[in-house]
């Protein structure tokens, strides 16, 4: 997957999970969670989600990885590159 | 035969910490004692209709907008959509301690407000107060105990005010005689009062359906009847159940919705946990004629009275405590559609003991049961007003129906006053989800399921 497909990824994951997302603002470099309004337990659907769509294990000390947009690529860009 | 993840008890949290792991890995199998799920919250049909069982209302009331309110955070766990739900919110509901004050209260908490601002003039600032205490409090933080009557009482220094506040809090989620936790308290107030109460507009069978649909879609499998003898385990890590017919299934991970004593029954191990009173309660359905007008009703949804000079919550000497309860009437909620059925429903502690003792006479347990129900009807009518002529069918449960129908230890709905917050009740792959872990009311103890599946087993696998 290309950097621009995986944050489709997960930007589907998310408005997946909320419907009423709004990604217009949305700085990549900043926590996901506060801009969107996501608290731990909607964090995990994106982690299961993941593991779902993409049979992806991501351990749980790794979840602090997946915190902006820029750092969720940076850290599923060499686990997806085969998708 | 082998699962992934077993769940025992097909009540709410059970059903909603299956249905959010089928979500994700469709391998779950849920085992269920009785013919039919709900647990606390079923159904059952008598006189060619459905009657609900426990159901008053679903407290956690909250519009949608709000994005971390329980219920919705909840819907958002379980992928259920909002509209898929048929909410109808409260008209109003009272607190009425007969012949000392009353306070009013709807899903609109500046009713409530003014209540008490008309009618405890000197204590107003300090419930101002109270309201930033419960704000600012985090309850699922781990604590100790801490007394909520003795922070109420410290407050705002009424103790009529403390005992109207209580009252409806502890009967619609309290364990404990006579006090909560402060943290219990705050969940409580904020789900009674600061949000509010609604209900279905069908039945608590569409609710369930709704789940179980959801459930089986995901692939998630269950079987009723099937109740389990045992816990099989070596050392800390449990490998899985043994049914009464004798069958094993074995799974990686077991959640048990069933009580912590009563999980600790099926590992023949002793609870570890300090014994305290249960509280058992009886409840009464009136199923009224369509016309009928109650007469002082003043379409309340829900009235908590007490006639006593104090307020107790405790488990009564008798059969009943009459000087307390709750009366709810099913059909003053907004906009419900018109039903063939008028109700009034009563609930009051009642002894478990005491009815344990009738068991083995049916004639005196069956008098019991009609005397309880005149003695609820006469209380009832008090505040409503008659409706004794207009009363089509008539059904009293008592602790020991509750324990049958739902395995519930002493038919005490609200479990061992003892709660285990994270679940986690010494096992590698066991975790307890449900009433004894803490969450009450319907949204309480969903989100109590899926709090426990994501903590422990979700991000685990």
């Amino acid at each position: 997957m290309t950097r621009d497909e995986i944050k489709d990824l997960i930007l589907e994951i998310i408005e997946d999970i909320d419907e009423d997302a709004d990604f217009d603002a949305l700085q990549a470099d900043k926590p996901l969670r506060d801009q969107l309004d996501l608290d731990s337990m909607d964090f995990l659907d994106i982690v299961m989600e993941l593991r779902k769509r993409h049979k992806l294990q991501i351990p749980e000390e790794d979840y602090p990885q997946l915190a902006t947009l820029d750092s969720c690529v940076n850290y599923l860009e060499p686990l997806l590159t085969d998708a | 035969m082998h699962v992934p993840f077993l769940i025992i008890g097909g009540g709410l949290s059970g059903l909603a910490a299956a249905l959010r792991f089928a979500r994700f890995l469709p391998d779950v199998l849920i085992l269920e004692k009785h013919s039919r799920v709900g647990g606390l919250n079923s159904y059952y049909y008598r006189n060619n209709r459905l009657f609900e069982t426990g159901l008053h209302a679903i407290t956690n009331y909250a519009p949608a907008k709000t994005k971390n309110a329980p219920l919705n955070r909840l819907l958002r766990q379980l992928k259920i959509k909002r509209n898929e739900l048929d909410l109808h919110q409260q008209i109003e509901s009272e607190v009425r301690f007969l012949n000392q004050e009353a306070l009013r209260f709807s899903n609109d908490f500046s009713l409530l407000d003014a209540e008490i601002a008309a009618k405890f003039p000197t204590s107003y600032n300090r419930f101002r107060q109270l309201l930033q205490q419960i704000e600012d409090y985090d309850p699922f933080r781990p604590a100790p105990f801490i007394s909520a009557k003795k922070i109420l009482h410290e407050t705002l220094g009424d103790k009529l005010l403390v005992d109207m506040l209580l009252c409806p809090l502890m009967y619609y989620g309290s364990s404990l005689e006579n006090d909560m936790d402060f943290g219990q308290f705050v969940i409580m107030f904020r789900a009674i009062f600061l949000e509010g109460m609604f209900r279905p507009g069908g039945t608590i069978k569409d609710l369930l359906d709704l789940l179980l649909n959801h459930y089986r879609d995901y692939g998630g499998k269950i079987r009723t009847k099937a109740a389990v003898s045992h816990i099989l385990y070596s050392g800390k890590k449990v490998i899985g159940v043994e049914l009464t017919n004798g069958e094993e299934i074995r799974c990686d991970y077991l959640l048990s919705t069933i009580g912590s004593e009563e999980t600790f029954a099926l590992l023949d191990k002793p609870s570890p946990l300090e014994s305290l009173p249960r509280l058992g309660f009886v409840e009464t359905i009136f199923e009224l004629s369509p016309e009928t007008s109650l007469e002082h009703s003043e379409n309340r949804t829900i009235i908590f009275y007490n006639s006593s000079k104090t307020f107790s919550y405790q488990q009564p000497q008798s059969l009943v405590d009459f000087d307390s309860g709750v009366i709810c009437m099913p059909q003053n909620f907004q906009d419900l559609p018109p039903s063939p059925f008028k109700e009034v429903r009563t609930t009051h502690l009642a002894s478990y003991d005491q009815w344990y003792n009738l068991h083995d006479n049916q004639s005196s347990y069956n008098s019991a049961k009609d005397d309880t129900a005149l003695a609820s009807r006469e209380v009832a009518e008090k505040i409503l007003g008659n409706f004794a002529e207009n009363i089509v069918y008539r059904d009293t449960f008592t602790p020991l129906t509750i324990e049958r129908f739902t395995a519930k230890k002493q038919g005490a709905i609200y479990g061992n006053p003892v709660k285990i917050k994270d679940g986690d009740i010494g096992y590698d792959n066991l975790f307890l989800a449900g009433t004894d872990q803490g969450f009450l009311g319907i949204v309480g103890s969903m989100l109590s399921g899926v709090s426990i599946v994501n903590q422990h087993i979700l991000s685990r696998l």
